[in-house]
């Protein structure tokens, strides 16, 4: 019977009997209040911190949807006047320094709309030949133009944003001489983008052949391997304008990187305080659907660009966490002398 | 209608329409060949003996499988898919095949739906496979069977209707057989029917007189014939047929000649049978139902929340489509970007579709598996149970199911059998008192821990001074020589002479015991002829002729023998109790107040008592008598009443001996237990088939009530009787009605048909419920179950059944548990049970300790995987407020799809693994926090909602604060944009952490596991995130995925978020745990915190005492005796009697005729000889 037994019984082992060794914390008032001002004390700090390095950051915004008749833009709303390039005039107050950025923004417009969302072929974006002649139905209606695949199909790259924005400054009040300020096409879209995700299709001919048989957006006045007249690199997908767009953004408010402006390697700022212009081809409409469009200038801190949200959350975080925990002393030691039974105490 | 139809029909009982139900599943499942060549009318099955091809009936093997190889495919999707949840993702999936309207791919529910539905397969394969192998065990046992005119050994399911089968002593029975021969004397033999009834006594039967001759006088082979009887039943005390033997007349035969499945052969050498019903067909497998499908109470609520939850998803739907219309209307015409213009709109079931698609993960799709899992798994930790293991055969709990694990934890009603599940069905002579000196009173003392078991089977009545005082000439010698004879005398005991042994055969283990305890004192009984006994005192042989005997009869309470003593005195024996043999003693008797005195002690500690008397006759007094006795015996009719009249005439003038005290002994520690479980606020019914007085004797042995405790007997013979007796109790009982009171209700099966009418039911049970112990008694297996029935109905409160015998099938299967004692030989309730166990003692620690965390891990477990669902995919609904309620997810598809499968599947598991409240120490040593559990405090509706209102909570933070954290857009430091999936990655990653350190909140123990659960799934969320990030274009999936995690992990917010966002969730929950573990505490958490502080428990150990009694005093059951003033006389507030006596009534055989049948002074020869040829003589 030893021999059956052994094979019956099963391994005596801590698991099986429910032994293994744990740790029990129990938490008590008293054991982890320090907890409580501890998050306030770290919370609190961290949360200034950020507050005053979003506060430092440097950040203009121009609305040039030109709503309001005054504005200069205005007359751009009527869809007769084609091309239309208004200017806009703005004050920096102060300089800014360091590299700035140039954004433009739209409000109310849904680029987080699944059917927008959607509506594009990541394959053809990518390169492959198949897909460039034959895109994704999910494409439509942007699929095919006229019997010829549309490259790149899609909502959103039909929707692309075409306004071209230009930025002067008036070096002298006295003198009305404008001031050009270079603005960088490039290094504005993420490596894996540039590199991984877009692809022209493959082949050593010109850009124009490789796209041969397809169509541009039906929206579009060029097609897309001639989206950057000054730079050949930057044409066909990986045209970084183009991709940038083609991220579509989180909110129905948001902001694309435009341009870069660099930081000059001499002393003076990059965009010194004083007057200037914004010169604009308007030609993305909105109106029709309220939206608004921005042009936005800003410098970066470690962290990026203006946000005092996060800072006020860690602020207000702390502030809690530091309240409960008065909170909790005052009961524990109100508890602590009520109560008979000192099994409180540590 | 089958015949079995109607008998269930008849009955007035509410329970039988459950077993008809039950019997017709199971007829439809044996689908084997019914005799359906009989008539409709008649019903009649005509079985050919020993002819196998004329017989074409049900094999004898029996399946209790689930599935066949066949089924398993059909019968396994149906059942899956009949489960809610189920059929609910399989709909989904079938709606995401529809092009367009899923916005998160085709495949991301199929995939999980598919794993999910291949481990749960695995898992039915493995159950239905032990059970398969379990089944083949039974149906290979062997047996011998005549065919081919000679015996063969074949095993059981091949045994056929019609074949002659040959049956040990000890054997169990393969089938429903025709008793036609037997090697005891008129061809009886005896059966152990405990497996079918529970009763202690053997039965005897007897085949028909006419058969055994025609066998004792040719062969086996010449038997020819057939038996003609009614189609298989599920009564087991009726039957009737009849047997036509070629050139012979017709026998008829009934219940008396009928062996049943199930039953075990007792002190009979061998017989022989004719087989009539097989497999399914057996009366015992009649009387097994398919076990109902069990659903814990916690399964209940869930089942229920998710339904609400289902509703909650269309409700939401429907709102999210509502918005979609209106932002639809207001914005879509005028959205140029968009290209609606050449699409027709869609109509709004495609878009409430959609949205139900997007939402319906709010119903966590791997609940189920998990809950499978963990289930499955706990089912291991039970029989893996060292501490539940029975060493002695070897048997350790099982779990036969694991879908009641929780269950365990919360139960408050526990119906126990009384033979074989608290008492080992043994009898000892354990005390006596003779001539008002106490004998064996010693013994207990000495009794502990392991030697318990190994010494109690030996230690029966050893009390030296009992001899001492017989030799040494002490004054009671006489008395004591007299009491003794008296028990070697007064009996119907057989004695069989086994080599220099003599092993005794008794229908009545009582007897049995005696004689065994006089044959220890010396006095050994050692023949019995027709008319004498021959015993043996200290080498000297004494034969006492017998001349009548007065057969015992519960009415009478007595048995009484009359003899010629050899010096040929006329002397009247008589054993009987207390009540009975006290108003026949003559003036003369002494002893009479010791004894008194002396039956008390032992009926207080349970022992069945009997009194011991005698008178001496003359010869004329006995003369006249015998007249009488003759013209009483003539009378045909009432003959029983007439010569129970006629005893009374003689049995009188006692003189008292003194009185014995037999041990039905418990199993070990079951008055513990039982106090133990008391002490947990788990109330103790004893329902059992045995006698009334047996019953109230164990209840005291083992402490379910004391001596001072008032019993409420309901004995009424009519149902004006019983409603009065109610009434007038619960009339006492006044205000402490429907609260615990130290009372006992004591009722047997008869009233209780009464009782349970509908008019009264609700009454007794009142009744019932304020009482602190109920006895029922004399039940029948149907009233057992009825019993559990009204109180599962009337009381919200979750019952348990266990036993360990056939009779205890359907409360085990009523019960919301059913617990099988494993180990006595009959499988049937452990078949039926949903947890086996060895014995009583281990419900102990199958309640308090595995029920407990089993209920605190499933319930947590819940509660945690609705959570996490619900954070997740709540924020489907915020980011719909922002994108124009567009179906638009903010997550990328498959990522969504593996949160349960990867990303947070381990915390649920060992939640629902490892959480322990406390250990199990604490849990044994204060029973008191069963409590806690009991009353599903833990986990009701309220609770649930609370917990989805924290997610809703915490989603709402997990979505709108990275969303403003994003706002601006430019967090990175080149400037850069994102997207709406850098977003989505955020609040994903943070929905992961938050939700496995939620998990870590949840966590009282922490092992390994726990550990590896909770920071290996943050840890796989970033790893998955790292590597699915540079998926495209080398595989064609998740382009949108392409760069995110270099850029979401060298984002400066995202690690300020990392810090605040799941913080900011959880501070208020760990504020309010803090709460509750400081200043709300119960029970529960003041035992966590003394655990945790094991290094200090010395001086905090008097302070728990404390608080620990003060607790417990608010849930245990006041002990104060009772105050109650009972005016209606069923109520005895008297001293227990200990009376008690199993024995044979009205059987085919009576007492006397058994008795006058046996010679062993003649049968010790041919006996041996019969044994060493094997059967030969009756070829």
């Amino acid at each position: 019977p030893g021999g059956t037994t052994k094979t019956r019984r099963p391994d005596n082992t801590a698991f099986k009997q429910q032994r293994l060794p744990a740790w029990q914390p129990f938490l008590t008032a008293g054991t982890v209040l320090p907890t409580f001002f501890i998050i306030g004390l770290i919370f609190i700090p961290i949360g200034i911190g950020i507050f005053v390095t979003s506060n430092n950051i440097r950040e203009i915004e121009i609305d040039y949807t030109g709503i309001e008749p005054s504005s200069p833009c205005n007359k751009c709303l009527s869809p007769v006047e084609t091309p239309c390039i208004c200017t806009i005039n703005f004050t920096l107050e102060k300089s800014f320094e360091g590299n700035v950025f140039m954004y433009y923004g739209l409000s109310n417009f849904y680029q987080n709309h699944r059917r927008y969302v959607k509506s594009r072929d990541d394959s053809q974006l990518n390169g492959d030949r198949s897909a460039l002649l034959n895109p994704s139905k999910e494409c439509e209606p942007y699929r095919r133009n006229e019997d010829k695949p549309i490259a790149p199909c899609g909502a959103i790259a039909n929707s692309m944003f075409n306004d071209t924005l230009e930025l002067f400054l008036v070096a002298n009040e006295s003198d009305p001489t404008l001031m050009l300020i270079p603005l960088k096409r490039r290094g504005i879209a993420w490596w894996t983008d540039k590199n991984v995700k877009f692809r022209n299709p493959p082949g050593t001919e010109s850009l124009k052949e490789r796209f041969k048989d397809t169509t541009h957006p039906v929206n579009w006045l060029k097609p897309v391997y001639e989206l950057d007249p000054e730079d050949e690199d930057n044409n066909g997908f990986i045209n970084e304008d183009f991709i940038v767009w083609m991220r579509t953004a989180a909110l129905p408010t948001f902001r694309k990187l435009y341009r870069l402006i660099e930081r000059k390697n001499d002393l003076h700022p990059t965009l010194p305080a004083g007057r200037y212009y914004l010169n604009i081809t308007y030609n993305y409409p909105v109106h029709s659907f309220d939206g608004r469009k921005r042009m936005i200038l800003s410098t970066v801190s470690w962290m990026g660009g203006k946000n005092p949200f996060l800072g006020i959350a860690y602020i207000t975080i702390g502030s809690i966490s530091f309240l409960l925990g008065v909170v909790l002393l005052v009961i524990n030691h109100k508890y602590r002398n009520s109560s008979n039974t000192a099994d409180i105490t540590i | 209608m089958s015949r079995s139809w109607l008998l269930c029909g008849m009955k007035p009982l509410q329970g039988s329409t459950h077993f008809s139900l039950g019997n017709q599943k199971v007829e439809k499942r044996m689908g084997c060949q019914q005799s359906l060549q009989s008539s409709e009318v008649l019903k009649v099955r005509t079985i050919y003996i020993n002819d196998p091809l004329k017989n074409t009936f049900c094999t004898n093997s029996i399946s209790t499988t689930k599935y066949s190889k066949w089924s398993f495919l059909p019968r396994y999707l149906y059942l899956q898919f009949s489960k809610a949840a189920n059929a609910f993702f399989l709909f989904i999936t079938i709606l995401q095949q529809i092009p367009g309207v899923s916005p998160i791919g085709q495949y991301t529910t199929l995939l999980p739906l598919l794993v999910i539905l291949a481990i749960s397969g695995i898992k039915e394969v493995v159950e239905d496979y032990k059970r398969y192998m379990a089944d083949k065990v039974v149906n290979s046992k062997t047996t011998s069977v005549f065919r081919q005119n000679s015996w063969h050994v074949i095993k059981w399911h091949e045994v056929n209707v019609g074949d002659i089968v040959k049956t040990l002593n000890e054997e169990f029975l393969p089938a429903d057989m025709i008793l036609i021969s037997s090697s005891e004397p008129q061809s009886m033999c005896y059966v152990a029917t405990a497996n079918l009834d529970g009763e202690t006594n053997l039965k005897i039967r007897q085949a028909s007189l006419e058969v055994a001759g025609i066998i004792k006088e040719g062969q086996l082979v010449n038997l020819d014939g057939k038996i003609e009887c009614e189609e298989p039943d599920r009564q087991f005390n009726n039957f009737v047929g009849t047997l036509y033997l070629r050139g012979k007349s017709p026998i008829s035969v009934g219940p008396d000649q009928m062996l049943l499945r199930g039953t075990q052969l007792k002190n009979t050498q061998w017989i022989i049978g004719v087989v009539i019903y097989t497999g399914f067909e057996t009366k015992l497998m009649q009387n097994s139902v398919k076990s109902p499908l069990k659903r814990s109470q916690v399964e209940k609520v869930t089942n229920m929340q998710i339904l609400i939850l289902l509703l909650l998803l269309f409700v939401i739907s429907a709102v999210s489509c509502v918005g979609a219309t209106i932002w639809n209307k207001m914005y879509l015409e005028n959205i140029w970007y968009m290209g609606i213009s050449g699409i027709t709109p869609h109509n709004h079931v495609f878009d409430i579709l959609v949205f139900i698609i997007l939402y319906h993960n709010l119903v966590p799709i791997s609940l189920l598996l998990t809950l499978e899992t963990v289930k499955f798994i706990q089912a291991q930790f039970i029989n893996w149970d060292e501490d539940m293991h029975y060493e002695q055969n070897d048997l350790y709990a099982m779990a036969r199911t694991s879908n009641l694990n929780e269950e365990l934890g919360q139960v408050k009603y526990l119906f126990s059998d009384k033979t074989g599940t608290l008492t080992c069905n043994t009898m000892a002579f354990k005390k006596c008192t003779i001539a008002g000196i106490i004998y064996g009173n010693h013994s207990d003392n000495t009794d502990d821990g392991n030697e318990n078991l190994s010494r109690a089977s030996f230690c029966e009545f050893n009390d030296p001074k009992l001899l001492e005082n017989f030799e040494d000439g002490h004054p009671s010698s006489e008395y004591i020589k007299e009491f003794l004879t008296l028990l070697c005398v007064c009996h119907t005991v057989i004695p069989e002479r086994c080599g220099n042994d003599i092993l005794y055969q008794a229908s009545s283990p009582d007897e049995a015991a005696l004689v065994k305890g006089a044959k220890k004192l010396g006095f050994v009984f050692t023949t019995r002829t027709p008319y004498s006994v021959t015993i043996e005192v200290m080498t000297e042989t004494h034969t006492f002729e017998i001349l009548n005997i007065l057969e015992f009869s519960s009415n009478r309470k007595r048995m009484s023998i009359i003899v010629r003593t050899p010096a040929g005195h006329l002397r009247l024996y008589c054993k009987g109790a207390d009540t009975v043999i006290y108003e026949r003693l003559s003036k003369d008797s002494l002893f009479v107040e010791d004894t008194l005195k002396h039956l008390e002690i032992f009926a207080t500690e349970g022992l069945r008592t009997l009194c011991i008397a005698y008178t001496d006759l003359t010869e004329t007094e006995y003369q006249d008598w015998l007249q009488e006795y003759k013209k009483a015996s003539a009378v045909s009719q009432n003959r029983i009443q007439r010569l129970e009249e006629c005893y009374e005439i003689i049995e009188k003038e006692f003189l008292l001996l003194g009185a014995t005290a037999i041990e039905d002994r418990l199993q070990a520690n079951v008055p513990e237990t039982i106090s133990t479980l008391l002490k947990a606020n788990i109330k103790i019914w004893v329902l059992t088939g045995d006698k009334q007085e047996t019953a109230v004797n164990i209840a005291f042995s083992c402490k379910l009530i004391s001596s001072t405790t008032p019993r409420i007997y309901l004995n009424a013979d009519s149902f004006e009787a019983a409603q009065q007796t109610i009434n007038h109790n619960c009339g006492d009982l006044g205000n402490l009605l429907g609260k615990e009171n130290d009372l006992a209700l004591i009722i047997d099966g008869e009233t209780l048909k009464y009782a349970l009418r509908f008019e009264i039911q609700k009454k007794f049970l009142d009744l019932a419920l304020s009482c602190r112990a109920v006895l029922c008694c004399r039940l029948s297996p149907l009233q057992k179950a009825e019993i559990v029935d009204l109180v599962k109905k009337h009381e919200e409160a979750i019952t348990l059944a266990v036993g360990d015998g056939a009779n205890d099938v359907g409360m085990i299967r009523m019960a919301h548990v059913g617990v099988g004692i494993s180990g006595n030989e009959g499988m049937q309730a452990t078949n039926n049970s949903d947890y086996s166990i060895a014995q009583f003692r281990y419900l102990e620690k199958l309640l308090l300790v595995h029920g407990t965390w089993n209920y605190f891990r499933v319930t947590k477990c819940i509660l945690y995987s609705f959570y996490k669902n619900v954070v997740l995919y709540i924020i489907g609904l915020w980011f719909s407020f922002v994108n124009g309620f567009s179906g638009q997810i903010i997550f990328e598809h498959w990522c969504i799809s593996l949160y349960n499968v990867i990303f947070t599947s381990l915390p649920p598991l060992t939640l629902g693994i490892f959480e322990k409240c406390c250990s199990q120490k604490s849990l044994l040593e204060y029973p008191q926090l069963y409590t806690v559990f009991q009353t599903g405090e833990m986990f009701n509706t309220k609770v649930f909602w609370i917990q989805c209102i924290n997610a809703l909570i915490h989603s709402f933070i997990l979505f709108w604060f990275p969303t403003k954290m994003l706002e601006h857009d430019m967090i990175l430091r080149h400037g850069y944009t994102t997207d709406y999936l850098f977003l989505g990655n955020f609040i994903y990653s943070y929905v992961v952490v938050t939700v496995c350190l939620k998990a870590g909140l949840e966590t009282t123990s922490w092992n390994r596991f726990s550990h590896v659960a909770i920071w290996g799934s943050i840890i796989s969320w970033i790893l998955f995130f790292s590597v699915y990030s540079f998926f495209w274009p080398i595989f064609s999936v998740a382009p949108e995925m392409t760069g995110q995690i270099n850029m979401v992990l060298s984002c400066p917010h995202f690690w300020m978020g990392f810090l605040l966002v799941p913080t900011t969730c959880l501070i208020q929950n760990f504020f309010w745990k803090l709460i509750k573990n400081t200043y709300k505490r119960g029970l529960l958490e003041e035992i966590q915190e003394l655990e945790s502080r094991k290094d200090s428990i010395l001086e905090h150990s008097e302070i728990f005492e404390k608080r620990m009694t003060a607790a417990s005093l608010a849930v245990s059951f006041s002990t104060q005796p009772c105050e109650i003033f009972f005016r209606d006389d069923s109520v005895d507030l008297s001293a227990p009697h200990g009376y008690a006596f199993s024995q044979t009534e009205g059987a085919v055989v009576t007492q006397e005729e058994l008795v006058r049948a046996y010679d062993t002074a003649k049968m010790e020869n041919s006996r041996i000889s019969k044994r060493s040829s094997d059967f030969s003589e009756i070829f």
